[in-house]
C-alpha cells in the first residue's frame, strides 16, 4: 500500500516529462496543416484559427525529389546500420577476449580516435583524393560505420555478461572463433546490439552535414539535407539580404507550412523504429547457459 | 544463425562491389572530354582543350546540364579558337562558405570563382587562395575594362587586383515602401518625406495604429538603423570604425566609432518609442521572418529598406515600385530618402576571381571577358535556352507556355552576379529601360563619390579586436535596431563592451592607414 501512493507522483512526473517531449512535436504538426497566410498574420499557435492541407499537397506534388531523398536516407540508414553492427560488434568481440595479443594496443588506438579528430579538412582530403567516394552513397555510409564509443559499450557488454566458461565450453565442443562468434555470441548480445542499433540509425537518419561535405549530385540528397538546406538558404538570404543585393536578388523563402511538414515526415521512420526494438531490452539472457 | 552467416557475405560482398563501382565511376563527370569541340580549329590557335570550372552560389537547376551543353555548343561553334568549355558547379547558398572553403583548401580545381566582401574575400586573398589579375585583365579583358576601368581599386589587396567587378549598379537606394492602398485610404500628404528623414512618417504611422486594427504600421525586419543610417551618415570602413559625413567639412577625415553619433542615438531612440507606441512588430527579430510576407498577408503598411532602381530616383519623389509590388502581390509606393555615394565596398559586393587552383587562368579570364561581350552566352547562363527555358515577348523574358518558376527547369535571378549586367534581357513585368534606368543611376551615384573611396582597410593588425568587437555588439545591436532595447540604458554598456574589445585600438589603426593612404593620394 505504502508503494502504491508514491506511483500517482511518479506518473504526473513522468506524464509532464512525456508532455514535454510531445508538444514541439504537436506544435510542428498543427503548423504543418495551417493555412499559411494565416501563420504569416498571427504566428505560431498550438490551433490554428484556419486548417489546409496545402502543404502535403505541395510535398506529394513534388514527390519525386522527396521520394527520392527518402530512398537515399532509409538505403543509407539500412545498410549503415547492419553493417556498422557487424564491423563494431566485430571489433568489440575481439577486444574483449583475453587471448586477443593486440588488445591493451587497439584499445588505446580506440581511445585516441575518441579524443582526436582529423578535422574536417584531412577527412575531406581522405575521401576525395584517395578514396574518391564524393557523390556516391559510400560517402554518406562510411563515416558512421565505427563510433570509437559504440566499441568500448559493445566490449564492456561482452566482457560482463558472456562468461568466458561459455566460450571454452564451445570450443570444446569443436566451434571455432567464427562459430563461436556468430552462433553463441550474437544471439545472446541482442540487448546491445538493439541499443547500438538505435544509436546507429538515429546518427545515420539524421546526418545532413556529410551530405553537405561530400554530395553535390542532387540525386544522391538525404532527406534530413534536403530539409536542412532549405532552412540554411533562408537563414543566409536572410542574413545577407541588408548587405549585397536586397533590391537585385529576389529571395523566395520557402513557406512555414511547407518546412514543418516536411520535418514531419522526415520524423515518421524514427518514430517507428523504437517500437520494434524495444522487445530486445531484455535481461537475463545468459541465466542458465552456462552449466554449474 | 545460418541466414546471418550468409546475409553477412552478402552485404559485406555488396559494400565491396560497391567501393569498387565508387572508385572506378566516381570520376567520371571531370574529366569527360569536350566532344564538340572542332579539332581543327584547336590546332590552328595551338590551345590545348580546358573546361573552365564555374563555382558560384545558387540553388541547383535541374537543367544544369543541358544549360551547360548549351554554352559549350556555342563556346565551340563562335569561338573556337579559343577551345574551352565551361561546367557549371553551382553550390547552395546555405552550404557556400563550408563547401567553398573546403574546395579552396584542398585545392580542388575551380577556374572562376564567385566571390564578395561578405562571403570572405578578404580571407581569401589572405590564406592565398587567389591568384592576382592585373597581368591576365591586361591581356585577355578589354572588354572587362571598357566598363570597369575605374572600379578596380576596391578590389587591391597588397597592390595586386584580386576580383573582378561586375558591371551593375554601383549604389543603392534606401527609403521607405507604402502600401499605396492604405496611403490613398487615408490621403497621406508624402511630400513630408522631401525632407529624405525617415522620421516624417510617424504621423502616418499613428494613423495606422489608430484605424487599422490587425495592421503593423511599420513591418520589420528592416529598420531605420540598418541601411539607411549608415548610408545616410557614413563612409563605412570597417566593423564600428566610420566617418561621419553629416555636418563635417568635406576634408575631415577623421575616424570615429560609429555608435558614438548623435545621429545613431537620435534613431535609436525613435526606434525605440515607435516599439513602445506599438508601431513595430514584437517579433521584428524572430529568424526567417519575412517583412514582404506580411505585406502580402495584408498586415503592413511601411517598411524601410532598399529601392527598386527606376528612372528618375530623387530624395522624396514617390513612385510605384515594380518589383516591390510584385512581391507584395498589390500596388506598392516607394519613396527613396537617401541615394548612395560610390562607396568602395560596394565595388567588392560582387566579384568573379580567378582560383589558385586553375590549371590555364588566362582561359578562365578569356571566359570571363567573354560574360561582358556577349549577350548570347550571358543570356544563356541566366535564363536558360530559349523556347525551353524562356521565351522572348517584346523583347523581354517570359516563361514558356505553361510553365512556372518552379517547373521550368533552369530559373535563377542571378544576373547580378556575372558580367556585364547592362546586356541582359529584361522580364516580363520589369521595365524595359530598366538597364537604362541602371546606367542613368551609375552616373547620379559615380558623381558623388564617398570622401575615402578607393581606400581599402587591411584587417589583419587588428584581426582580434573585429572579432571581439563583433562579439561584443551582437548581445546589443539587434534589441537597439529593432527597438526593444532603451539606448539611454543599453547604448553606453554596449560602447564600455566595445571599449574593452579593443575599439579604440580598431579606431586608431583605420586613422593611421587612412592618414597613409591621403599622403599617397595627395588629399592631405
Amino acid at each position: 500500500m505504502e508503494k502504491k501512493r508514491t506511483n500517482p507522483i511518479i506518473l504526473i512526473v513522468l506524464s509532464l516529462f512525456s508532455l514535454a517531449c510531445l508538444i514541439p512535436f504537436w506544435l510542428v504538426f498543427m503548423i504543418s496543416v495551417a493555412d499559411e497566410d494565416w501563420v504569416t498574420a498571427n504566428g505560431y499557435s498550438f490551433w490554428p484559427g484556419k486548417f489546409s492541407l496545402v502543404a502535403y499537397q505541395y510535398l506529394f506534388e513534388d514527390a519525386g525529389k522527396i521520394l527520392r531523398a527518402y530512398g537515399v536516407s532509409a538505403s543509407v540508414t539500412l545498410i549503415g546500420v547492419v553493417v556498422s553492427l557487424f564491423v563494431t560488434s566485430a571489433m568489440a568481440y575481439a577486444l574483449s577476449r583475453k587471448e586477443f595479443p593486440l588488445r591493451g594496443a587497439l584499445s588505446f588506438y580506440i581511445l585516441i580516435t575518441m579524443l582526436f579528430s582529423g578535422g574536417l579538412l584531412p577527412w575531406y582530403l581522405v575521401y576525395t583524393r584517395f578514396l574518391h567516394v564524393q557523390d556516391t552513397l559510400m560517402a554518406l555510409i562510411i563515416p558512421g560505420l565505427i563510433g570509437g564509443f559504440n566499441v568500448i559499450i559493445m566490449r564492456t557488454f561482452f566482457t560482463n555478461s558472456i562468461p568466458p566458461s561459455l566460450i571454452d565450453s564451445s570450443q570444446i565442443d569443436g566451434a571455432g572463433e567464427f562459430r563461436t562468434y556468430f552462433s553463441i555470441i550474437l544471439p545472446l548480445s541482442l540487448p546491445v546490439m538493439a541499443t547500438i542499433g538505435l544509436f546507429t540509425t538515429v546518427s545515420y537518419w539524421n546526418d545532413w552535414f556529410t551530405s553537405l561535405v561530400f554530395i553535390q549530385n542532387e540525386k544522391l540528397f538525404s532527406l534530413q539535407y534536403l530539409l536542412t538546406k532549405t532552412l540554411m538558404n533562408a537563414s543566409f538570404l536572410q542574413t545577407i539580404a541588408n548587405k549585397a543585393y536586397s533590391s537585385t536578388a529576389q529571395v523566395t523563402t520557402p513557406l512555414e507550412s511547407i518546412r514543418m511538414a516536411m520535418a514531419m515526415i522526415a520524423i515518421g521512420p524514427l518514430v517507428l523504429v523504437f517500437p520494434f526494438l524495444q522487445k530486445y531490452f531484455v535481461k537475463g539472457l545468459t541465466v542458465g547457459a552456462v552449466k554449474g | 544463425m545460418k541466414w546471418l552467416k550468409k546475409s553477412s557475405v552478402v552485404l559485406s560482398s555488396l559494400v565491396l562491389t560497391s567501393v569498387v563501382a565508387a572508385g572506378c565511376g566516381g570520376n567520371n563527370a571531370a574529366n569527360s572530354p569536350a566532344g564538340t569541340a572542332q579539332p581543327g580549329s584547336a590546332a590552328s590557335s595551338g590551345l590545348k582543350p580546358y573546361e573552365v570550372v564555374m563555382v558560384f552560389p545558387d540553388a541547383p537547376q535541374n537543367d544544369n546540364q543541358r544549360v551547360q551543353d548549351a554554352m559549350n555548343d556555342y563556346l565551340a561553334k563562335t569561338y573556337p579558337e579559343m577551345n574551352m568549355t565551361v561546367k557549371l558547379n553551382p553550390i547552395d547558398w546555405g552550404a557556400w562558405s563550408d563547401k567553398t572553403n573546403l574546395m579552396m583548401a584542398s585545392g580542388d580545381k575551380m577556374d572562376l570563382l564567385f566571390t564578395a566582401d561578405w562571403l570572405g574575400f578578404q580571407q581569401q586573398v589572405t590564406k592565398g587562395g587567389l591568384l592576382p589579375l592585373d597581368d591576365l585583365l591586361a591581356k585577355y579583358g578589354p572588354d572587362i575594362e571598357a566598363v570597369e576601368k575605374d572600379y578596380h581599386g576596391p578590389a587591391k589587396r597588397g597592390g595586386k587586383l584580386y576580383g573582378i567587378h561586375t558591371h551593375q549598379e554601383l549604389g543603392g537606394a534606401q527609403g521607405v515602401y507604402l502600401n499605396k492602398e492604405l496611403v490613398d485610404k487615408y490621403n497621406f500628404d508624402l511630400t513630408a518625406l522631401k525632407s529624405g528623414k525617415v522620421e516624417d512618417l510617424e504621423p502616418m504611422l499613428q494613423t495606422i495604429k489608430e484605424n487599422e486594427p490587425g495592421i503593423t504600421p511599420l513591418v520589420a525586419p528592416s529598420f531605420p538603423l540598418e541601411a539607411y543610417y549608415s548610408s545616410t551618415n557614413l563612409d563605412s570602413i570597417v566593423s564600428i570604425a566610420a566617418i561621419n559625413t553629416v555636418g563635417t567639412a568635406a576634408d575631415d577625415y577623421t575616424v570615429i566609432n560609429s555608435y558614438t553619433t548623435p545621429r545613431y542615438m537620435e534613431l535609436a531612440k525613435l526606434t525605440n518609442k515607435w516599439y513602445k507606441a506599438g508601431y513595430i512588430n514584437k517579433d521584428a527579430l524572430t529568424p526567417g521572418l519575412d517583412a514582404w510576407k506580411k505585406i502580402q498577408a495584408g498586415k503592413g503598411f511601411a517598411f524601410v529598406s532598399d529601392m527598386d532602381i527606376i528612372a528618375d530616383m530623387e530624395i522624396g519623389k514617390a513612385a510605384v515600385s515594380p518589383n516591390g509590388s510584385i512581391k507584395a502581390g498589390r500596388e506598392m509606393l516607394q519613396i527613396p530618402l537617401n541615394i548612395d555615394r560610390l562607396q568602395t565596398g560596394k565595388m567588392t559586393a560582387t566579384m568573379y576571381a580567378i582560383s589558385k587552383s586553375s590549371e590555364d587562368p588566362e582561359r578562365a579570364m578569356m571566359l570571363l571577358n567573354l560574360f561582358y561581350k556577349d549577350k548570347e552566352l550571358l543570356t544563356l547562363f541566366n535564363f536558360g535556352i530559349e523556347g525551353t527555358h524562356y521565351v522572348l515577348k517584346d523583347g523581354q523574358v517570359a516563361l514558356p507556355e505553361g510553365k512556372t518558376t518552379d517547373n521550368v527547369g533552369y530559373y535563377h535571378d542571378i544576373m547580378w552576379q556575372l558580367g556585364n549586367q547592362m546586356l541582359n534581357y529584361t522580364r516580363v513585368g520589369e521595365d524595359p529601360n530598366k538597364y537604362q534606368n541602371y546606367e542613368k543611376f551609375n552616373e547620379q551615384v559615380s558623381s558623388n563619390p564617398s570622401r575615402i573611396f578607393g581606400f581599402v582597410f587591411d584587417p589583419e593588425p587588428v584581426k582580434n579586436e573585429l572579432i571581439s568587437i563583433d562579439n561584443a555588439n551582437k548581445t546589443f545591436v539587434d534589441g537597439l535596431k529593432s527597438g526593444q532595447l532603451d539606448p539611454e540604458e543599453s547604448l553606453p554598456k554596449m560602447l564600455e563592451k566595445q571599449k574593452v574589445a579593443g575599439a579604440d585600438k580598431v579606431i586608431a589603426e583605420a586613422q593611421k592607414q587612412l592618414d597613409a593612404w591621403l599622403a599617397e593620394n595627395g588629399k592631405k
